[in-house]
């Protein structure tokens, strides 16, 4: 478990309606100081501005999916320890396994429910390594 | 005399093959008697003539009454024997015993022979020169002629033999001449030489028989094989022309088959299409006939082809569900799937390849629609419930400010219609997903009595809006099953919010496990109305739901038991459902254990 609490959140996702909800609840409810991208492209430059603790990145997207966008992110240094939690809605078992070993620190599926979204994020977090 | 011995050795004593050295000793037991019988009115007559000139010729001795005597003993036992030939005639090869009959035959003959030697005995010493050399003539044609009458049987002619010269050789001796006593030395002599000379003859008769057996038996062979082969060759027609006709039915399916049909050469060139293929390529049958098969593959698959006909060649094994795009006449190409078997001749060589093909195309077409409908439905429209769900829940969950009372009530509506929407959406990917076999289980060893506590808990907020409580009932037993802890919570889910629907508000849920043999069941059992009558056939039926306003007012898409019943069974359990004492119904389901349970999953 981190030393510190869980505070600064990056939500990537193309889904400009899905990212509004996702941020009013991850800040009303869970309080927590959030950052939404809508273009995976322009994340790396984002994640590099905001300084995340932890990014939360969509599977399907257009342009540049997740797991494309996790692989970017692992290979540069500057990103390559944040922990990143999937949002998805392709929740079949095998597949959130595959994503565990892929090096996700969670997955969370779609169509989730704001009211508990930031516990599930904290639960994740609390799960973490130092 | 050396001769007949050293020709007779040769029949006897060579090794002699199989079929005369195998002959039933009665058969040639038979033969003997047979042949000696065949003889024996010769032999009488030969008797009675010569009987008839030595009585006639000695009557003018001293004892002409004993002459007479004589002549009438000779006619007596002519007589007995031509008696015993006729009843031997009458009786012969009815399976009569050969044995008695030479026995008679052989006191015949010695009695024939002791009236000879009766002759001998009594006439020589008292007739005169003259008859006497009659007399010694006629014994020694006797004893001579005897040999062919009774050469088939060698005792039977000692016997006989000796009847005429032990008499004689005895008057001989005692006569008192110098020139008889020195006959009486030869008499002896010659009845020995006699003898052995019967010996020899038996033996040849003896071996001729055995062949004469033998030939029968080869011939009765030959004519059993011939027979057998007869009907072999007409058993043979018979398999020719069933194979002819299973060849022109063979030939009739292949001609009127829906399936497109090529025979190809082992180069991979058509040898014939039928009927199917000629429609299905617009090609004529001559127009392919000499063609390389991959006039009807796509250039880009030919790789393949030849890949896979190398291996067809090489393996000899039929390929099956092989897709290839196929360019008609018209250029438009199609897809077909094809089975393709190899024809191998008795000496291993594959003569002919037969290509069966399916034009697939529309199905691969349905398929892909339905692929890409269920993507939609899976992306496409939770998207947007995920935003309107998202919504309406931070709506009444208060934080964006208190709603009205009447925007609140509409608002809750929404969410839980939205929600119910994609409860139904989530259930339809599901069921396609199971039942196209799409659906992959993550089995583990799971602490049954573990997930049924979390399930309880993941669902006490539902039981809470319909003002039910979920309640263990006692403390399940420790039990292990190899599940998919997921899809396990979804049957549980389903079972329990069903029940919570079903119960009247206030009521209880009861949650049971029990161990039942070596496997475990879960029981969840409600208050609620019961199934009715004409529905429990259906319960666990896809959009299955009981008609009556309950169920419509409790919403649910009917396929909730469906998936709970394809799921527990993918887990090797069953499922079901009773009447529960007092009113209610309960469902359960059971699931195998894993024995041994010690090391409970941390």
């Amino acid at each position: 478990m981190p030393s510190r609490p869980l505070n600064r959140i990056l939500y990537v996702e193309d889904e400009e309606d899905i990212r509004r909800i996702a941020r009013l609840a991850l800040e009303r409810f869970g309080k927590f100081t959030v950052e939404v991208v809508g273009d995976p492209l322009a994340a790396m430059d984002a994640i590099a501005a905001f300084g995340p603790d932890l990014v939360l990145l969509d599977w399907m997207m257009p342009g540049m999916d997740g797991p494309t966008l996790f692989r970017r992110m692992k290979e540069d240094e500057r990103t390559r320890n944040l922990p990143v939690v999937f949002m998805t809605a392709k929740a079949s078992a095998v597949e959130l396994n595959e994503l565990k070993q892929f090096g996700a620190a969670g997955t969370i599926s779609k169509p989730f429910a704001p009211k508990e979204l930031p516990e599930q994020l904290r639960a994740i977090w609390e799960a973490l390594p130092d | 005399m050396t001769d007949t011995a050293a020709s007779s050795r040769a029949v006897t004593d060579a090794a002699p093959p199989a079929y005369v050295r195998d002959v039933d000793p009665r058969r040639t037991l038979a033969d003997r008697v047979e042949q000696l019988y065949s003889q024996l009115p010769l032999g009488i007559a030969g008797t009675v003539v010569v009987g008839v000139v030595a009585a006639f010729e000695l009557r003018a001795g001293r004892y002409a009454d004993l002459v007479a005597l004589w002549g009438a003993l000779v006619f007596a036992i002519s007589a007995a024997r031509l008696t015993l030939y006729v009843a031997w005639r009458r009786r012969a090869g009815r399976g009569s015993d050969p044995e008695q009959w030479l026995r008679w035959l052989g006191i015949g003959a010695l009695a024939s022979g002791v009236t000879w030697g009766f002759a001998a005995a009594v006439f020589f010493p008292s007739h005169a020169d003259e008859q006497q050399v009659f007399l010694a003539l006629l014994l020694t044609g006797a004893m001579a002629g005897g040999i062919s009458m009774y050469a088939a049987s060698w005792p039977m002619y000692a016997a006989y033999a000796a009847g005429i010269a032990v008499p004689f050789t005895y008057v001989l001796a005692t006569f008192g001449n110098r020139l008889f006593t020195e006959i009486a030395l030869l008499v002896p002599a010659f009845y020995a030489v006699s003898v052995g000379i019967a010996w020899r003859l038996n033996e040849v008769f003896d071996s001729g028989y055995r062949l004469r057996h033998a030939y029968r038996r080869l011939a009765d062979d030959n004519a059993e094989l011939n027979r057998r082969l007869q009907q072999q060759l007409t058993e043979l027609a018979e398999a020719r022309r069933q194979v002819e006709a299973s060849g022109r039915k063979l030939a009739l399916f292949a001609e009127r088959s829906p399936i497109a049909v090529l025979e190809l050469d082992p180069q991979g060139r058509i040898r014939e299409i039928n009927r199917a293929a000629e429609l299905l390529f617009g090609y004529t049958p001559a127009e392919l006939a000499g063609e390389h098969a991959k006039k009807l593959i796509l250039p880009k698959y030919h790789v393949e082809f030849d890949a896979q006909w190398h291996r067809l060649l090489e393996t000899r094994e039929p390929l099956a569900r092989l897709k290839l795009r196929n360019p008609r006449r018209d250029g438009i190409a199609i897809v077909c799937e094809w089975t393709v078997t190899p024809l191998v001749n008795p000496a291993g060589e594959t003569v002919a390849v037969i290509a069966q093909g399916r034009d697939v195309t529309q199905e691969l077409e349905a398929e892909r629609l339905k692929k890409e409908f269920t993507s939609t439905l899976s992306h496409e429209l939770r998207t947007p419930l995920t935003s309107i769900i998202g919504s309406l829940q931070l709506i009444n969950s208060g934080i964006m400010g208190e709603p009205e009372k009447d925007v609140l009530e509409l608002t809750t509506v929404a969410e839980r219609n939205a929600q119910r929407l994609l409860d139904l959406i989530n259930d339809i990917l599901d069921i396609e997903k199971i039942e196209s076999g799409k659906l992959a289980l993550a089995p583990q060893t799971l602490a049954l009595d573990e997930v049924l506590h979390e399930a309880l808990v993941l669902n006490r907020a539902f039981g809470e809006r319909y003002r039910v409580r979920f309640e263990m009932r006692g403390e399940p037993p420790p039990a292990q099953v190899r599940a998919d802890r997921k899809r396990l919570l979804q049957v549980l889910t389903n079972l329990l919010s069903n029940a919570a629907k079903f119960s009247p508000e206030g009521g209880t849920v009861e949650v049971s496990m029990e161990r039942v043999g070596s496997r475990a069941r879960v029981g969840v059992h409600d208050r609620g109305p019961g199934i009715p009558e004409n529905f429990r056939a259906r319960v666990f039926s896809r959009f299955a739901q009981a008609e009556s306003a309950l169920t419509r007012q409790k919403g649910g898409t009917g396929l909730g038991l469906a998936i709970c019943k394809r799921l527990i069974e993918l887990m090797n359990g069953t499922i079901g459902f009773a009447d529960r004492e007092g009113g209610g119904t309960s469902f359960y389901f059971e699931l195998p254990v894993l024995e041994a349970p010690t090391a409970r999953a941390a």
